[in-house]
């Protein structure tokens, strides 16, 4: 089990990353029900937050887990819970209720096959379960898909930091790959300022008037203004928040899209692509949403073609044919579920497409 | 240069701990390196495996389709990742388990009693790390000095009396091959 040390590198599997980026962090309270691919996340947090005198619970279930994240983090202390795709699947209602308290709830979501009870196998099927949500109602997640272990941590710092900046429920959005792979990671001290939240948070009213966090809204008029306040919010964050990696695309005649793990092997397509001859850049979105649209359209209007690489029947696919909005042909190569398609694999596909 | 490596064999075998060992290694020498296992519906008895990818530059993908270099520990792992070695490259097979028929003549073999070996050190699940020391030196990318402090990694706090054993047993695969008769 890794310990708290910081700038050492050690060798951890993305899951240990995660769960110790969360305490570096300063999660005090950590909510969770085992899932595989993601239960070394609540083994860690099972004897450290214990450690640490900080909160665990083995909730009975992923709907109680989420509702229990959403009362502590109600208070004002850093909170999180983690799962993956089925059991994701029932915490969707506590996620949209926490979009209208307005709460900084951390989720990881761990991805594994699906649909239904689906296997246990790396899958990037659940990026519409993240980006549009199961939820009901209009409302945004922020979504951070990272791509490699040293990932998990920065994202898992950041992922806090976003939810209390912006009081937002914040994924981090990994697979089966990322949690299971061991790769050398450099923990490091929380890097971002702490988040005032004196003035919001249910502390006891000792003092002071009575607070109350509803998600209800009984007047159409007043749920009005509320909405068009939460997107104001969420148009805040589209232009502050948006993150992306590009490479070679300057001169791209073709560029390859693509997030989380599948993009390492993306990233290594466009190289050897390079090296024959085909100019290919390669493009990954950091942040799901916000998405980066308007970086894709730009880029739309310099190149011949957009290919999406996904571990699914083809999801983000969709979000870049929106961000281009017809401006260059958007084509997808794809694998249903599992480690995502081989960079040869993947040339061998571009070669044909081009 | 980027190298990759598969280790197999029973569950129960410590191949996943050897990968780990391994993985910690190059990390220890500077190199950056992936470590991925097989897992799920694996269990004690059953074949387990797991892969190594060094790289100096960023570790290019994981799940490849050959490999560098290849520990068998079972006959079955043998059977099934003999296809994956990469032409010229090294088969490394436990002897006391697998039999010694070399299908493939584009593939170097290195047949040990690596179970044998780990029972006369005293403790037949010294195999993993015992293997670990024959890699080493048939291979040439890993040194022995980073596998003792790979081992000392990766051995936790309250393991710790088993690390004197463990190193014995990397020496013992180390030295395998100045051995006068082969057992």
């Amino acid at each position: 089990m890794v310990e708290c040390l910081t700038n050492k590198k050690v060798l951890t599997k993305g899951n240990y990353a995660i769960a110790n980026a969360a305490v570096i962090a300063g999660c005090q309270c950590y909510f969770g029900y085992p899932i595989t691919p993601q239960s070394e996340i609540g083994e860690f947090m099972s004897g450290k937050m214990q450690e640490l005198k900080r909160g665990y619970v083995s909730a009975e279930s992923e709907l109680a887990a989420i509702n229990m994240t959403i009362g502590a983090v109600s208070t004002g202390v850093k909170a999180m819970t983690s799962s993956s795709s089925c059991a994701v699947a029932l915490m969707q209602e506590g996620l949209s209720y926490a979009t209208t308290d307005e709460l900084p709830v951390v989720l990881v979501s761990v991805m594994r096959g699906g649909p239904g009870l689906g296997n246990i196998y790396p899958s990037q099927g659940d990026y519409f379960q993240a980006t549009k949500g199961g939820g009901n109602g209009d409302y945004k997640l922020i979504v951070l898909a990272p791509s490699t272990v040293q990932e998990c941590v920065d994202l898992t710092y950041k992922a806090f930091y976003l939810a209390q900046k912006y009081r937002n429920p914040t994924v981090l959005l990994a697979d089966g790959l990322l949690g299971q792979m061991m790769e050398p990671v450099e923990f490091y001290d929380y890097p971002y300022p702490e988040i005032d939240n004196s003035g919001w948070a249910l502390t006891g009213a000792k003092g002071r008037d009575g607070r109350i966090i509803r998600s209800y809204g009984p007047l159409a008029d007043d749920r009005c203004v509320f909405l068009e306040k939460l997107y104001e919010k969420y148009r805040k964050i589209e232009e502050n928040e948006t993150e992306w990696e590009e490479i070679n695309t300057g001169d791209a005649d073709i560029i390859l899209t693509s997030f989380g793990s599948t993009s390492r092997n993306v990233k290594t397509a466009m190289k050897i692509s390079r090296e024959k001859g085909i100019k290919a850049g390669f493009f990954r979105p950091v942040t799901l949403y916000p998405f980066p649209n308007k970086r894709l359209k730009e880029l739309s209007k310099t190149v011949k073609k957009i290919v999406t690489v996904e571990v699914n029947m083809g999801q983000m696919v969709n979000d870049v044919k929106l961000a281009v909005n017809g401006a260059c042909p958007v084509e997808l190569i794809h694998k249903g579920v599992g480690a995502p398609p081989s960079a040869k694999e993947i040339v061998k596909k571009v070669e044909e497409l081009i | 240069m980027e190298k990759n490596f598969i280790i197999a064999g029973f569950g129960g075998q410590g191949v996943l701990l050897a990968g780990e060992v391994l993985a910690n290694a190059f990390m220890l020498a500077g190199k950056n390196v992936t470590w991925y296992p097989s897992y799920g519906a694996e269990m004690r008895g059953g074949t387990v495996n797991c892969e190594v990818v060094m790289s100096d530059e960023d570790v290019s993908e994981v799940n490849k389709s050959d490999a560098d270099f290849i520990i068998a520990l079972n006959q079955a792992s043998f059977d099934r990742f003999l296809s994956k070695i990469k032409k010229g490259g090294l088969m490394i097979a436990n002897s006391t388990l697998v039999k010694e028929i070399k299908t493939r003549t584009d593939i170097n073999y290195l047949f040990a009693p690596i179970t044998k070996l780990a029972e006369e050190l005293g403790n037949v699940k010294m195999a993993n790390i015992l293997a670990l020391g024959i890699l080493a030196k048939a291979g040439k990318i890993v040194s022995l000095d980073a596998l003792n402090q790979a081992l000392d990694n990766v051995i936790p706090p309250h393991r710790k009396n088993l690390l004197p054993l463990n190193l014995k047993a990397l020496k013992i695969g180390y030295e395998y091959d100045l051995l006068p008769a082969k057992i």
